[in-house]
């Protein structure tokens, strides 16, 4: 069961801001809903996991993740995933490409390809809803990497105080995230879609 | 002679054949004392629970038990790596392949056994089950079976890749298991060459599963100090399973048995040797106590003995009155990642050179290809005899698809086709000799019941107001009964059957016999049979099956084979009971043998009514000492039956649709089912299996399905989506009958309880393609749910005002 | 060590006492503490119905229901419908019917029917099929298992004291 994303999300920061975030690998994964690094393997390689909770119920994953490539000159990482969860029900793997564009002195976009495919449990029973929980995911993910990403200090101010930076979401909370599907489906049945 | 009332009243009181007794089993079941494998608790008894693998193509890096293992509760967990001393880390299975019991080193189909914890309760044992680490490395996965034998297709089945041959001849590619063919294809192509109208489908019977109520389990126990194996087991075949285990196992099958209790359905899903039983043996021979292991539903959808899976194409040559001069069916089998379905040596795709149906056909070829793919291993007959219900479905469809290109009437065809009565016994051109049939007056009783031409008429007027209501027929004929030693074994077992009959001095019976009932209701008919055949009545007479210590040997009880062959067995063994009475009573009543007449319950001096001896006074006279010179004592018999042929129960079935063309849901109005079992011996149960066969038709044909993504993941199986129909959606059942004994069998009898499901699938298949054939569509797949219809709708654009 | 907690409840007219885990099921608790293997497991996801026991007056699938739910409940189960050696109506419909093949749905099946014929003693043949869409059968088709009801259902009417 493989569900493909490609987004793009606007961030008020510089773009080698964005870029430098970007490039460290623990704190992109906390801003991942309910993932943590636990391990620096080497320079490319970690273990992390990720924790999905679904009321009293809850499912851990445990996978690897790899740095693939990174080109400094286009800011374009590739991330690629894979984990299990741990009654070894379930499967996960994802193939992650990550770019950072130039908007202007101030703000960037910060561009996603991914591929995530699952096994298992989880495509039995949650592939019908993949879509939908990948892009919640994925808005999560953007809003707390965008929080982590230091402000562009006032003109005015030059004082370089940094924002303060909110504590990352230690859970994924599924049924959280099923309201905000089911509120984002209703909005596209009576609204425009947002982007 | 007593008068016929006398008679009658002696006959009631036997309760024999034809009498719709009602069933001896029932005492039991109807105050839930039933002993199914699940209620059995046995001292020390350990619980099973297999760790399964998420991935349906994956190498095995390493397994850790060592979480496992300190769980409360856990007692041991087994892998491969642990069956490997004793080489039971695969086993052979009833098709001629063999099958991992633990996956060594690679799993091959999603869910697929990789380890099993043991632990003293089924939660203790979950959660066991729960904290095995399995580090896999996924690879990608065949689900399409056309893609199985593509030059870079991944290689499934590295244990045999260097096998030229799993059991059925030559092979020719790594996912390839067998090609097997019959009939004569030069003679079939000349016939296509020279016909005046040729037709062709590409018909799927998609993969479904038998579902019974019950899932698959065991309880195994192993007795050190004895060194006896004895295994409670959810099996249609006990005695087939005692043998395959003594093979395995090393262990003397004089100390292995089988116990079949009560089995809730088996439907062709319980015949199989599962891996959950192997490692349930060995856990309890290890452990030294008895472990029991039942599945749960989704494990039983997902890896059990699933059915059909053919992929088929259908072609039929006829000349312009459509009468058909050649058949060509071919079809690709998706056999999963192991071969387990049941085949006889010569016949591995089952008996699906019955294609040919009731229809005279001169020139006919079939072919069928089985490949190897990343899904459960299999396949199963459901409800069916092996391979029958592919082989019915093709033709029932494929003579509709004629009857619309020639627009001939769907009735009238199949009349112009039929083997008429006077040819039996008929040899079809693929090599089956029919015993006996007479199709013609029992498809007229059906028409005519059903009012045939009227409903052709509402449905032409229904379809100028642009409404869907179709008729479906099918007339089929089964095979069954399998069946003759010389055609028909499994892994080398002859497909014999017997029963074993002891009659006690004070007029009781009890008879044994190597069949399995499943709830066919065998406690009654056996004991209906030999009633009439001793003149005892059948309140006296017990019967028992399923302890292999027991019983028989037999092959047990799957395709419809009980009433054919342990039937006849039963009423062989009463008559050798009942010659020995003949010489006991003749030897009393100081006269010949010949100057004997049996009547209903007892042997009269002919002339001399007066002069008798009733079976009752032979049970007790048979045990004294005034016996005829050099006769021994008692009154036992056993036979072993060898079929001299199958048998070919068939019938006629009408089936009327409505379609509603913006839904797609389709509501079967009225089915009328004929069938022709030759005799009858409980009509009683006859009329409930056809209710039974036609429900699990209905399911088949209107929503069961096993999907898989791309990746091999099941998309269905849980009882959230594969459907069993509820008493709500579940039609009424019209039911008759026609009687055309077999001339073999010793009752005439043919067997029953599969025809309907092979019968109905088809029927209820054309009446919904019928609803569409005036809108030019000549085929639909299976399942025809809602949705699939309503996508035929909408191409159609008529799902719209 | 699992906490447990004691729960009691009436069983077919019996009281019972068990020490179970909070996640225990009530199917397990009977087959296996309270040895009632009457009410079967033919699902895990609550649609078969081979499970169905009758408690506080209700229809409840006890796969699906935690035994420290039942505390003070009364229960009725397959077993506990055969009253002095008298088989139910229902019972004694179902074998004259021929309701019942392998006998797996035939509990559950009975126990559901049950409740139905109190609550509605004079039900239609769609309201008995709406009400036993809860409960699958594999064998019967369920033509024979409504006529049974039915039967039943007069029985009892006809038992009533005018």
């Amino acid at each position: 069961m493989k569900v493909e994303l490609e987004k793009s999300f606007p961030l008020p920061a510089p773009a080698e801001a964005a870029w430098a975030l970007l490039q460290d690998v623990e704190a992109v994964a906390g801003c991942m809903p309910g993932a943590r690094i636990t391990e620096r393997v080497d320079a490319t390689h970690y273990k992390g996991t990720v924790t999905v909770r679904l009321g009293p119920a809850s499912m851990a994953f445990r996978g690897e993740v790899e740095v693939k490539e990174v080109d400094a000159a286009a800011r374009a990482l590739r991330l690629a995933g894979r984990g299990m969860d741990s009654t070894g029900t379930s499967g996960a793997t994802m193939d992650l490409h990550a770019r950072v564009e130039a908007v202007d002195a101030a703000s960037c976009r910060l561009l996603g390809r991914s591929e995530v495919s699952v096994s298992g449990k989880a495509a039995t029973f949650g592939g019908r809803l993949m879509q939908g929980v990948a892009e919640q995911v994925l808005q999560q993910f953007v809003a707390n990497f965008a929080q982590r990403l230091p402000a562009v200090p006032d003109v005015a101010a030059g004082d370089g105080a940094a924002a303060p930076v909110p504590p990352p979401q230690r859970e994924l909370n599924g049924l959280a995230l099923a309201w905000a599907m089911l509120r984002d489906w209703l909005r596209q049945l009576f609204g425009t879609r947002r982007a | 002679m007593g008068d016929m009332s006398e008679l009658q009243a002696r006959e009631d009181q036997l309760q024999g054949m034809g009498v719709s007794l009602l069933r001896k089993e029932d005492a039991r079941f109807i105050r839930g004392q039933g002993s199914y494998v699940d209620d059995i608790k046995l001292p020390g008894m350990l619980f099973g629970a297999l760790v399964r693998s998420p991935y349906a193509h994956a190498r095995i890096k390493g397994i850790d038990k060592s979480k496992a293992l300190a769980c409360p509760g856990v007692v041991a967990v087994l892998t491969a790596d642990d069956l490997k001393p004793v080489k039971l880390h695969w086993m052979p299975t009833l098709g001629g392949d063999v099958q991992a019991v633990l996956a060594d080193q690679k799993v091959c189909f999603q869910l697929q056994e990789v380890a099993m914890v043991l632990a003293s309760d089924r939660y203790a044992a979950a959660d066991g089950a729960a904290l095995v680490e399995v580090d896999y490395e996924e690879l990608p996965a065949i689900v399409d079976p056309k893609k199985s034998m593509a030059a870079d297709a991944p290689v499934i089945r590295e244990d045999i890749a260097e096998k030229k041959d799993v059991g059925h001849g030559p092979r020719t590619h790594p996912n390839h298991i067998f090609t097997w063919e019959a009939g004569n294809q030069a003679a079939a192509d000349a016939a296509f060459a020279g016909a005046a109208v040729t037709v062709r489908e590409e018909i799927l019977n998609p993969r479904v599963h038998p579902c019974p109520l019950e899932t698959c389990g065991c309880v195994a126990s192993f007795s050190k100090a004895t060194g006896n194996l004895t295994v409670y087991l959810t099996s249609q075949a006990p005695h087939i399973v005692r043998t395959v285990l003594a093979m395995l196992s090393g262990i003397p099958e004089s100390k292995i048995r089988v116990v079949g209790g009560d089995i809730g359905g088996g439907f062709g899903n319980k015949v199989p040797v599962y891996p959950g039983y192997v490692v349930a043996i060995v856990a309890s021979i290890v452990t030294g106590v008895p472990v029991k292991w039942i599945e749960s539903r989704i494990d039983n959808i997902s890896t059990t003995g699933f059915a059909r899976d053919y992929h088929g194409i259908g072609e039929l040559a006829a000349d312009a009155d459509g009468r058909i001069k050649g058949l060509r069916f071919t079809a690709l089998a998706d056999h999963g990642a192991f071969n387990s379905h049941v085949s006889a040596t010569k016949f591995p795709a089952g008996l699906f050179s019955i294609c040919t149906g009731s229809y005279a056909i001169p020139n006919a070829y079939c072919r069928v290809d089985a490949v190897y793919t990343n899904k459960a291993p299999g396949g199963v007959a459901y409800r069916c005899s092996l391979r029958v219900t592919e082989a019915v479905y093709l033709i029932e469809r494929m003579i509709d698809v004629l009857a619309q290109k020639l627009g001939i009437d769907k009735a009238e065809i199949r009349r112009r086709n039929f083997v008429q009565k006077e040819q039996f016994p008929y040899t079809t051109s693929l090599g089956w000799t029919l015993d006996s049939g007479d199709y013609v007056p029992a498809l007229e009783k059906v028409l005519k019941a059903v009012d045939y031409e009227g409903l052709r008429r509402e449905q032409a007027e229904k379809r100028a107001k642009g409404e869907l209501m179709g008729i479906g027929i099918a007339t089929f004929t089964e095979i069954v009964g399998a069946g003759p030693t010389k055609a028909c074994d499994i892994l080398g077992i002859g497909l014999f059957d017997s029963c074993e009959i002891r009659v006690h001095p004070t007029g009781g019976v009890i008879a044994r016999l190597g069949t399995m009932s499943q709830g066919q209701g065998h406690a009654t008919t056996y004991a209906q049979i030999i009633a009439t055949e001793l003149g005892l009545p059948a309140s006296d007479i017990v019967v028992e099956e399923g302890d292999t210590d027991k019983a028989p040997y037999g092959a047990g009880t799957w395709g419809s084979r009980s009433t054919p062959v342990a039937g006849a067995a039963a009423a062989k063994a009463a008559r050798k009971i009942k010659d020995k009475a003949r010489q006991i009573a003749a030897h009393l009543l100081e006269v010949g043998e010949g100057d004997l007449e049996w009547e209903v319950d007892r042997f009269t001096v002919k002339g001399n009514p007066g002069q008798a001896k009733t079976m009752k006074e032979l049970c007790m006279a048979a045990h004294t000492g005034n016996l005829p010179e050099g006769m021994e004592q008692g009154l036992n018999a056993v036979s072993y039956y060898d079929p001299p042929n199958l048998t070919y129960p068939f019938g006629a079935y009408v089936c009327v649709v409505d379609v509603d063309r913006f839904t797609g849901e389709v509501k079967v109005r009225r089915f009328y089912a004929l069938d022709d079992c030759g005799t009858r011996i409980n009509p009683m149960i006859i009329e409930g299996q056809i209710h039974g066969g036609l429900t699990e038709a209905f399911a088949v044909a209107l929503g069961q399905q096993i999907p898989f993504d791309e990746n091999g993941n099941h998309l269905g199986n849980s009882l959230m989506d594969y459907f069993l129909p509820t008493a709500v959606e579940t039609p009424r059942w019209e039911t008759d009958h026609t009687v055309t004994p077999s001339p073999h069998h010793p009752l005439g009898a043919k067997g029953v309880a599969e025809s309907p499901h092979v019968g109905g699938i088809p029927c209820i298949s054309n009446a919904v393609i019928d609803a569409f054939a005036h809108l030019g569509v000549t085929h639909m797949d299976m399942p025809h749910s809602a949705w699939r219809v309503w996508q035929q709708c909408h191409a159609l654009g008529i799902d719209r005002h | 060590m699992a906490n447990k907690h004691v729960v009691s409840f009436t069983l077919n007219g019996k009281e019972v006492d068990v020490a179970v885990e909070p996640r225990e099921l009530l199917i397990h608790t009977l087959r296996e503490r309270l040895l009632h293997t009457g009410p079967h497991i033919g699902c895990e996801t609550s649609h078969c119905g081979a499970c169905t026991v009758d408690l506080d007056g209700m229809s409840v699938k006890s796969c699906t229901m935690l035994t420290v739910q039942c505390e003070g409940a009364s229960m009725v189960t397959i077993e506990g419908l055969e009253q002095g050696g008298v088989l139910h109506a229902l019972q004694q419909a179902f074998h004259e019917h021929h309701g019942l093949q392998c006998g797996y749905c035939t509990p559950g099946m009975i126990t559901r029917a049950y409740r139905l014929l109190q609550e509605n003693p004079n039900p239609s043949e769609e309201e008995i099929r709406y009400w036993i869409s809860g409960n699958l059968c594999r064998c019967t088709g369920y033509q024979n298992i409504v006529k049974a009801v039915q039967a039943a259902a007069q029985k009892l009417a006809a038992a009533q004291p005018a």
